[in-house]
């Protein structure tokens, strides 16, 4: 055993320790939303309200959020450090509690947080998964596909100790570049809002880069075997979060026959009705592979999923199709990860062999929050199925902001920033939005809107100005009212909105 | 010596083993507690956010090292930083406050503040000032201590919570948490053991166990010091497995080695006025190694004209955004060179390296993958041709220092520019060539669009193999900073972290290293001591002339008949005042100084001259033979004349050492030596200062 001169791992766990007992926490409380996206109370709450706001709690604030929203349901996750040390095993998590709005449920706990998951110091390889260049209306044959997919990569990782950072499907796609698209981007084609994508990203010790090798070769077999595309982060110096290097392109015929070959009776429909399993606990490599893998064992697919670790403790939140055939409602429950499995097989409506337990010690005490079934819904257009014709159709906007903690939280941020644009807009949605609480006591944050123009325009440059136009005016907008929102100084404020992902800062979360 | 094992610090721990080899030991060696340690909460907060922050520094912008050379052998250093107590984030700050304290006025609190670390043989006392000269207040060593031992405790605690078998029953670290606690608190007891009395480097730790025959007995009853030592030994083996240990074991292996060997320099610094500027003198740097004796004797003993070098090395934090190293001597020596270079990038260069050679390794997997390749091959030349701008960038700055120096090293002496395409360029760089020539026609080739399908070129395979070796040995992630001082007698570099940080989540401290040569510059003793002799030789030719009445014997056999003067006490008079009162004149410095070793040859010009000239007085005193004395005479001016020629190669030898264009040591970076075409032989510095793991 070799001490390597490195001590950039040693600091990463000094800083984790001090955070961690600075804030006298020994453990980390967090509350998860679950609920329709857009019902007819409007749309899902971000945050609870405090039952007491007499009480002067110093960490009101959440340190991390995070907020994703796909087929039309939605999970928010706040995390705060709490004191409470004296719970059993790893994690707990209460009761659903109904918040009022319909099929809206809230589930609170608490989380030993890992200060062993260390993975500042580790390079990030971001991958890009294309698994179709339609719209994005999954079947139940392509959740399945989907879950395999999820549980192959994040298996590939897991098998070098790689953690998984963040895991989001769906997602905005990367239309391929032309040769003559380079430069700052302007020319490119815009994007679609959501496609069937799937983005994620690793963390890899730079110094292991035959580690990382192995990886990206494996993957690239993986593409190969399965047909689907394959994209990397452009790893040249220089480059920015959102320039994509393509491996392969998506192959669409190999991947129906992938499809077809593997999961041969599962229903070719598009599930009408899913439920938001949130899976939680300390933060570990191979978690992921762990929970979608006893998942797909038991012919449950992934519709959506978004996955990220915030204070050290993993949030799995997965979209789960429900079988068309199953007339039971499905109502929300919490509880162990073993206890939650039959329930889920139930959801799925049939059972294969049983699964293979070895894998699941992983999380065999973590703790899941079940929704109730609910109605899906699918985009209807997409630049590709429907710009051409009525114009219509759903833009994609990156915000990425930085404000001093305790300050405006980000629910109330992305209130105002759905305000802002709203003169410009018919419709604005929050499809993700993460915030963390970084160094220095500013809160960083990233999160894409998913917006219908209020002007419908075919041209492309006629948009692309349109879009350019909204964001400034809302962005400016914006600047003069966090300030006076919540009493900060104005020179402390950043933010930025912008129609291309590449033009934000980096801002060195994962989101 | 103390600096001396510091340096080797690192090649002992390899052969150590076991990293936590020491806390195994006290393990084996404690008694065993029977009550848990108690430490505050408090404590343990404080101290982890000590480490955290003494770790990173980022809370000084800015870090000045001022050097004097007190005499061979010892440096002094006054060290002065800049804290910024606004970088330190709002909730740390709140664990930091001195508790009770509340400035006078009812103002605003003080805090413990992290400045430096240094290593616990260095006991001479630190007294911390501000900018106002007052003594500011300082945390104790064994206060530091007590603290850091609570946050160690503390953390075990956390890694044994969120450990994955805390819920299994039967494992050693549900047995630590919720049964046997007898053996957390003896882990806990090594820990605080160590932290108090510090380790050893680089040797084991004497333990009363290496006295004492113990009697083998078998696996020990439950509940008997064997078992509760057992366990304790069984839990830190899950805890930090072996296999795999880049995950937990080193990094908390590490800190615990940086917290037995080192101490925290904590002031406590009010928060009414968040920046400060502190300053305080470190103790004093013995010399590490002295070259050996018979080059010593060389350089001391021939008509070198000898320099004396100086090299300096210290670490700074990765977080420092300014690093200001000034240098003063005294006034009669000249600062010949001034040169720092620093391994900001090597990092990053060793990363790119590995990429380059297990890119090479896996040819054939990626070989099927026509666009992976491309995509790493492109990554790779991106780097490096960035790597080819930077030190294309250091290199015209040392060029530029070159030009201003008081006697300038020109143009004239750099190696003519060559044009390379971008085949022959990658024709160079496949043999391995990373010369910054070739590095910087890389980069232009890159920038330039030039290099767009490097997957189907001759580079992807094992070209890549000699790319990381020609990149290792040209030590291209050194970079270099020259001296600004106007002075003659000082010296002044100014680093500044690079705006692109090229390994961005590194904390590893930058070791800077800086050389330097001092030399005695016009006016020179040498230029007083070559007049001198030349005047004694001068004084010797006339003394001949006169007694012999021509100059015939200098080259004539014949010897004049009058030869031996009629009054010899004058002439010894004038042999023996005139050397003296030149002599005096001279001002010979002690020789325990650097101006002392500076001299020394040309203190012996001088006394050997003295010593011709007494020789000949004597000579004339005593003896009464014409064919004698005028034989002595041509003697003594044939031994003044090659004291004079020595002078002379003194102040050719001179020439030579201001003329070179690049320092002959081995720390200056090899690609800048390669740059100026410098083949010369590089050799050891007189003194070497190693300032590493202090600041």
């Amino acid at each position: 055993m070799t001490l390597p001169a490195s001590s950039t791992k040693s600091s990463e766990l000094a800083r984790i320790a001090a955070e961690a007992a600075g804030t006298s926490s020994a453990s980390v409380r967090f509350a998860v939303i679950h609920g329709p996206a857009n019902g007819n109370d409007g749309p899902l709450p971000m945050a609870l309200e405090d039952p007491d706001p007499d009480k002067e709690d110093p960490d009101a604030f959440p340190t991390d959020f995070l907020h994703f929203s796909a087929a039309g349901l939605s999970v928010s996750t706040s995390t705060w450090p709490s004191a409470m040390s004296a719970f059993s095993g790893r994690v707990q998590i209460g009761l659903p509690e109904h918040t009022g709005r319909r099929d809206t449920f809230a589930y609170s706990g608490h989380a030993v947080p890992n200060p062993g998951f260390i993975h500042q110091s580790t390079r990030k390889v971001e991958v890009l998964i294309t698994l179709g260049n339609t719209h994005w209306s999954p079947t139940y044959r392509e959740a399945l596909m989907q879950a395999l997919i999820i549980e192959k990569l994040t298996g590939l990782a897991a098998e070098r100790g790689a953690p998984v950072l963040h895991l989001h499907t769906p997602v905005a796609p990367v239309p391929q570049p032309h040769g003559s698209d380079r430069g700052d981007g302007s020319n490119e084609p815009l994007r679609d809002a959501v496609g069937p994508c799937l983005r994620f990203a690793i963390g890899m010790d730079p110094r292991m880069s035959g580690t990382r090798l192995d990886f990206e070769t494996e993957l690239a077999a993986l593409a190969e075997e399965y047909g689907f595309g394959l994209k990397l982060d452009d790893q040249r110096f220089n480059r920015v979060r959102g320039e994509w290097f393509t491996i392969r392109g998506f192959d669409r015929e190999r991947y129906r026959q992938a499809r077809g070959r593997l999961f041969p009776e599962v229903p070719v429909l598009t599930p009408r009705r899913a439920m938001i399993a949130s899976v939680v606990g300390p933060s570990r490599t191979g978690t992921t592979a762990a929970a979608v893998g006893a998942l797909r064992a038991r012919g449950i697919g992934v519709l959506a999923a978004s996955i990220s670790s915030m204070r050290k403790t993993t949030f799995i939140n997965l979209v789960l199709p429900v079988d068309g055939a199953a007339t039971s409602p499905f109502p929300q429950w919490s509880g162990g990860w073993l206890d939650a499995l039959p329930r889920l097989e139930q959801c799925a409506g049939h059972r294969p062999a049983a699964a293979d337990e070895s894998d699941e010690g992983l999380i065999a005490d973590w703790k899941v929050a079940l929704s109730p079934a609910m109605r899906c819904t699918y985009p209807q257009s997409s630049k590709q199925t429907g710009a051409t014709t009525t114009g219509r159709v759903p833009y994609p906007i990156w915000l990425w902001w930085q404000l001093p903690y305790r300050t405006v939280d980000t629910p109330a941020l992305l209130a105002e920033v759905q305000a802002a644009l709203q003169p410009h807009t018919q419709r604005c949605e929050v499809a993700y939005a993460q915030s963390r609480l970084c160094r220095g006591d500013v809160v960083r944050g990233r999160a894409k809107l998913i917006v219908m123009l209020s002007q419908e325009h075919r041209d492309h440059n006629a948009v692309q100005r349109l879009l350019t136009d909204a964001t400034d005016a809302a962005q400016e907008r914006l600047r003069e009212r966090l300030p006076a929102l919540g009493g900060i100084d104005a020179g402390k404020v950043r933010l930025r909105l912008s129609p291309r992902e590449r033009w934000l800062t980096y801002a060195g979360i994962s989101a | 010596m103390t600096v001396n094992l510091r340096g080797r610090s690192a090649v002992a721990d390899r052969s150590a083993g076991d990293p936590l080899d020491h806390l195994r030991t006290l393990i084996q060696a404690l008694p065993v507690p029977t009550a848990p340690m108690t430490f505050p909460s408090r404590d343990a907060a404080l101290g982890l956010a000590l480490m955290d922050l003494s770790f990173r520094l980022d809370h000084l912008p800015r870090l000045s090292e001022h050097l004097t050379l007190m005499d061979r052998g010892h440096m002094s250093r006054v060290i002065s930083v800049d804290v910024d107590l606004d970088l330190i984030s709002p909730r740390l700050r709140n664990t930091l406050v001195v508790p009770g304290e509340a400035a006078p006025g009812g103002g605003a609190a003080a805090l413990w503040v992290p400045v430096s670390r240094y290593s616990r043989r260095d006991l001479a006392p630190v007294a911390i000032r501000d900018s106002s000269g007052e003594v500011v207040p300082r945390l104790t060593h064994r206060d530091a201590n007590r603290v850091t031992a609570a946050a160690f405790v503390a953390l075990l605690s956390m890694l044994i919570n969120a450990h994955e078998d805390v819920a299994a029953p039967a494992s050693p670290i549900h047995q630590l948490r919720h049964t046997h606690q007898r053996s957390r608190w003896l882990i806990e007891a090594a820990i605080t053991e160590l932290i108090m009395v510090g380790s050893p480097v680089g040797q084991r730790l004497h333990s009363p166990l290496d006295h004492a025959a113990l009697a083998p007995r078998g696996e020990g009853r439950p509940g008997d010091s064997r078992s509760v030592r057992a366990l304790a030994l069984a839990g830190l083996d899950t805890l930090f497995p072996a296999e795999g240990g880049d995950h937990m074991m080193v990094p908390f292996a590490r800190l615990l080695q940086l917290a037995t060997r080192q101490y925290i320099l904590v002031a406590q610094l009010g928060l009414d006025r968040p920046r400060r500027f502190l300053t305080w003198e470190a103790p004093l740097l013995p010399a590490q190694h002295r070259p050996a004796p018979l080059q010593t004797l060389a350089k001391n003993m021939l008509p070198v004209n000898r320099e004396f070098v100086v090299e300096y090395e210290t670490e700074i934090p990765r977080s420092v955004k300014a690093y200001h190293l000034t240098l003063e001597v005294r006034q009669e020596i000249s600062v010949r060179r001034f040169l720092m270079s620093s391994n900001v990038d090597d990092e990053f260069v060793e990363v790119l390296a590995q990429d380059l050679e297990s890119v090479a390794g896996r040819a054939e997997p990626l070989g099927g993958h026509h666009k992976l390749l491309e995509l790493e091959m492109q990554g790779i030349a991106s780097r490096l041709a960035e790597l080819g701008r930077r030190r294309l960038i250091d290199l015209a700055s040392y060029e530029a220092y070159l030009a201003r120096l008081p006697i300038p090293v020109g143009l004239g002496s750099a190696p003519p520019h060559r044009e390379l395409t971008s085949d022959e360029v990658i024709a160079a760089l496949s043999e391995g060539d990373c010369s910054l020539e070739v590095l910087a026609a890389f980069c232009a080739h890159y920038a330039a669009d030039g290099l767009q399908h490097l997957a189907r070129t001759g580079l992807a395979g094992e070209a890549l193999v000699n790319i990381a070796d020609g990149l290792r040995a040209a030590q291209v992630g050194w970079d270099v900073t020259t001296d600004n001082d106007p002075r003659e007698h000082g010296a002044h570099a100014h680093w500044r972290r690079p705006s692109v940080e090229l390994s961005p989540q590194s904390t590893e401290p930058v070791r800077a290293f800086a050389y330097m040569a001092l030399a005695d510059e016009a006016p020179a003793l040498i230029e007083s001591i070559t007049r001198m002799v030349a005047g004694l030789a001068l004084m010797v030719l006339g003394i001949g002339t006169l007694l012999s009445g021509g100059l015939d014997w200098l080259y004539s056999s014949r010897v004049a008949d009058d030869f031996v003067p009629e009054q010899p006490d004058a002439v010894v008079a004038v042999l023996l005042l005139v050397p003296g009162l030149l002599l005096a004149r001279l001002a010979l410095p002690s020789t325990r100084s650097v101006l002392g070793q500076l001299h020394k040859y040309q203190r012996s010009l001088a006394a050997a001259s003295v010593v011709v000239t007494t020789a000949l007085a004597i000579a004339i005193g005593t003896v009464r033979s014409d064919l004698e004395m005028t034989r002595l005479f041509q003697v003594a001016l044939a031994v003044l004349i090659v004291i004079l020629v020595c002078c002379l190669c003194e102040f050719y030898a001179r020439r030579n050492h201001r003329s070179s264009s690049v320092p002959r040591s081995a720390r200056v970076p090899r690609w800048l030596r390669d740059a100026r075409r410098s083949t010369r032989r590089v050799v050891e510095p007189d003194d070497f200062f190693d300032a590493r793991g202090e600041v």
